[in-house]
């Protein structure tokens, strides 16, 4: 999981279920093994976010491209009760495969096992199940290998001193724990660090900044942050800035949207480690492809990282990892 | 806070007037008895605890900076509900309000020139958001007065409402370029004789606003409704329309807490504020106004605002793991409300 939302009101949620349930009904359906072209359903994690929207288009290219029918929707928010339906109404059309950004590593579980018995063939694209059952293939970033890149990125230009402090989203998150355990694992070879335990914000940007400033006053050799996603990495830059710090301790994030990139070139955020979404959008539908032909798929499939900074950002090799805000 | 002083007048309105008493006796058990004094008591303790526990590090003018800076916000916000809270209301939808406030406004910046737009579209801007704001609160006021629907409901569905309607305007992106460089180097990160601007617009607010609420028209009919609406009808107080105006009021605090928001963030943080009610609900009712109604003030939202906040500084200054500070804010919750029953249950009696 790449983002967490946060937790909107229960009536939103349930509003929202509703107006997805209604817009469930509408769907067509065809049956696995019709004739015809084969079919791909897509449900990405949060709908707007541009690393789903990159990871959709590259998907949709791919299946243009493989003659196959495809169709992408995803949640409105980032919320099992949002997504179940959407799955549900999936389940009703039977496509022929099925690539989804689970939003929880278990309470979709039965849904995906019932959709899969019945013939679907399905591919785990950014965030996976625990069961290993689910899924003919899992194509995800390798997030602990993303950590050490922010790591090494950070402790150069920190010079390899001073103290650095992760701030993440919420604890217990698959995908967040493995970009910070290879975070601290890189910084334990960089013996000038000292790196202070880590804080969460619940994804609300005022608590980062307050963290942010409130660790300054106990670390004054405070000298570079780890954010754990995009709304961390705003409360971080603000509280910075109010602390006229901004540069002075140098911010990593993770991700390489819209609006990451201006605060690079903005100078509010120095390293950006970016994911690769387009391939696994890629991969994913190759996949699946392979598995309607008959052909051998791959079970487990981990996509590059890159880090971005001022100076390689206008290098084409780099800036093709620029997320999208539309196709 | 330099509203302290004027506003402690607010302690007890009306309807929950002290009988006089005579003499120093008279006013230490007075003082006890103001619920401000109990959670002032607390906050006191708590700054001397992490001053002592932090020496150089916790009480030093950086810290309380960037303390009253981070509280900014939250203290506009509490001092509108603590009007509302006053009336024996609610008001769950305004973190929603603030969102759509600043998407509003962010949206005329964006096309009015985006972060390069000048002083014009700024004002434009303030404009565009304070109204949205109060008449977003007003639509909800009016609901509450005269749609006999409860006021938890209808702030319920504003909140779903106003945030959809936000998410609908921008796709769910914080659109780029919401906030002009001018208001962010003002109001967001310029001081004002080294107090940050964003500190002294919330001190205003406090001070115009604690003085409205303790000695105006206007604070008294909050106070008689929250008290017994009935009696303030026959009266002749104008029940519903007095109920749109503080929600309105609301709603304009919203607004302007967007404007602060924006200019210090510069970006609308669509998905940032689903807890701005529950947290400023909180800091209201530790400042001792009654969820009931009838009795409250802006003095102890001033303090019940900065007890988290000096708690949450406090605690990673001296390197406590975080998950006690949710533990030490809900623990102060439960007490000051308990405190505030047997307060009430004893006035009763007597």
């Amino acid at each position: 999981m790449r983002n967490i939302r946060g937790t909107t009101g229960t009536l939103l949620a349930a509003g929202a279920v509703l107006a997805l349930a209604a817009a469930g009904c509408s769907s067509g359906s065809s049956s696995p093994g019709s004739s015809g072209p084969k079919t791909i359903r897509l449900i990405t994690g949060v709908k707007s976010d541009p690393f789903y929207i990159t990871m959709t288009c590259a998907a949709q290219t791919e299946a243009k491209a493989k003659g196959l029918t495809f169709t992408a929707d995803g949640s409105a928010q980032w919320d099992v009760s949002v997504q179940k339906p959407l799955i549900d109404s999936v389940a009703a059309a039977k496509p022929d495969g099925l690539l989804i950004s689970p939003v929880d590593t278990a309470a979709l579980t039965p849904s995906l096992k019932q959709l899969q018995s019945s013939g679907t063939k399905i591919g785990l694209v950014d965030t996976s199940v625990t069961d290993p059952s689910v899924g003919i293939t899992r194509i995800s970033s390798d997030n602990e290998k993303g950590g050490h890149v922010a790591a090494q990125a950070l402790a150069k230009l920190m010079g390899d001193k001073g103290s650095v402090i992760v701030i993440s989203v919420k604890p217990g998150v698959s995908t967040t724990d493995a970009r910070i355990k290879g975070f601290t694992d890189e910084m334990a070879g960089h013996p000038g660090i000292k790196v202070l335990p880590t804080l969460y914000d619940n994804d609300l940007p005022a608590t980062a900044a307050s963290q942010i400033q409130s660790t300054l006053a106990a670390h004054p050799d405070l000298g570079g942050v780890f954010a754990g996603n995009t709304n961390t990495g705003q409360g971080i830059a603000t509280g910075l800035k109010q602390a006229h710090k901004q540069g002075l301790v140098k911010v990593a994030a993770f991700d390489a949207e819209p609006d990451e990139i201006t605060a690079l070139q903005a100078g509010t955020v120095q390293v950006l480690v970016a994911q690769d979404p387009a391939a696994i959008g890629t991969q994913g539908v190759d996949q699946l492809a392979a598995a309607f032909a008959g052909k051998p798929v791959t079970g487990q499939i981990g996509t590059t990282m890159v880090a971005i900074t001022q100076q390689n950002m206008n290098d084409p090799a780099v800036s093709k990892y620029f997320y999208k805000g539309a196709c | 806070m330099t509203a302290q002083d004027s506003a402690t007048g607010a302690a007890a309105g009306p309807a929950a007037q002290m009988p006089p008493r005579a003499g120093l006796a008279g006013w230490s058990a007075r003082i006890a008895r103001m619920s401000e004094t109990w959670t002032l008591a607390i906050l006191l303790v708590l700054v001397a605890f992490f001053s002592i526990a932090a020496p150089g590090k916790f009480f030093t003018t950086y810290d309380i900076t960037q303390i009253a800076v981070n509280a900014a916000i939250y203290l506009v916000l509490g001092v509108g509900m603590t009007f509302v809270i006053i009336t024996a209301g609610i008001d769950l939808s305004i973190g929603s309000i603030l969102v759509l406030a600043a998407v509003a406004s962010g949206e005329y910046n964006i096309h009015h020139g985006g972060a390069a737009s000048g002083w014009g579209t700024v004002a434009v801007c303030v404009l565009i958001a304070l109204a949205v704001g109060t008449a977003w609160g007003a639509l909800q006021g009016a609901l509450v007065a005269t749609g006999k629907i409860p006021a938890l409901i209808v702030t319920l569905g504003g909140l779903g409402a106003a945030l959809g309607l936000a998410e609908i305007a921008t796709g769910g992106q914080d659109p780029a370029g919401a906030a002009s460089d001018h208001l962010q180097s003002s109001l967001g990160y310029g001081k004002l004789l080294g107090v940050p601007w964003l500190v002294v617009l919330a001190a205003a607010v406090t001070v115009v606003f604690g003085l409205v609420l303790a000695g105006t028209r206007f604070g008294n009919y909050t106070f008689a409704i929250g008290s017994n609406p009935a009696a303030a009808r026959r009266a002749g107080i104008g029940v519903g329309r007095h109920l749109v105006k503080v929600y309105a009021l609301m709603g304009l605090l919203a607004g302007l807490g967007s404007v602060m928001w924006l200019s210090s963030y510069g970006t609308t943080s669509i998905a940032g504020h689903s807890t701005d009610n529950l947290k400023v609900i909180t800091a209201v009712v530790l400042g001792g106004t009654s969820l009931f109604g009838g009795r409250g003030s802006v003095l102890g939202t001033v303090i019940g605002v900065f007890i988290p906040a000096v708690l949450t500084t406090g605690l990673i200054v001296i390197g406590v793991q975080q998950y006690w500070q949710d533990v030490a804010v809900g623990a102060v919750l439960v007490a000051a409300v308990y405190i505030d029953q047997m307060r009430r249950q004893s006035r009763e009696r007597g």
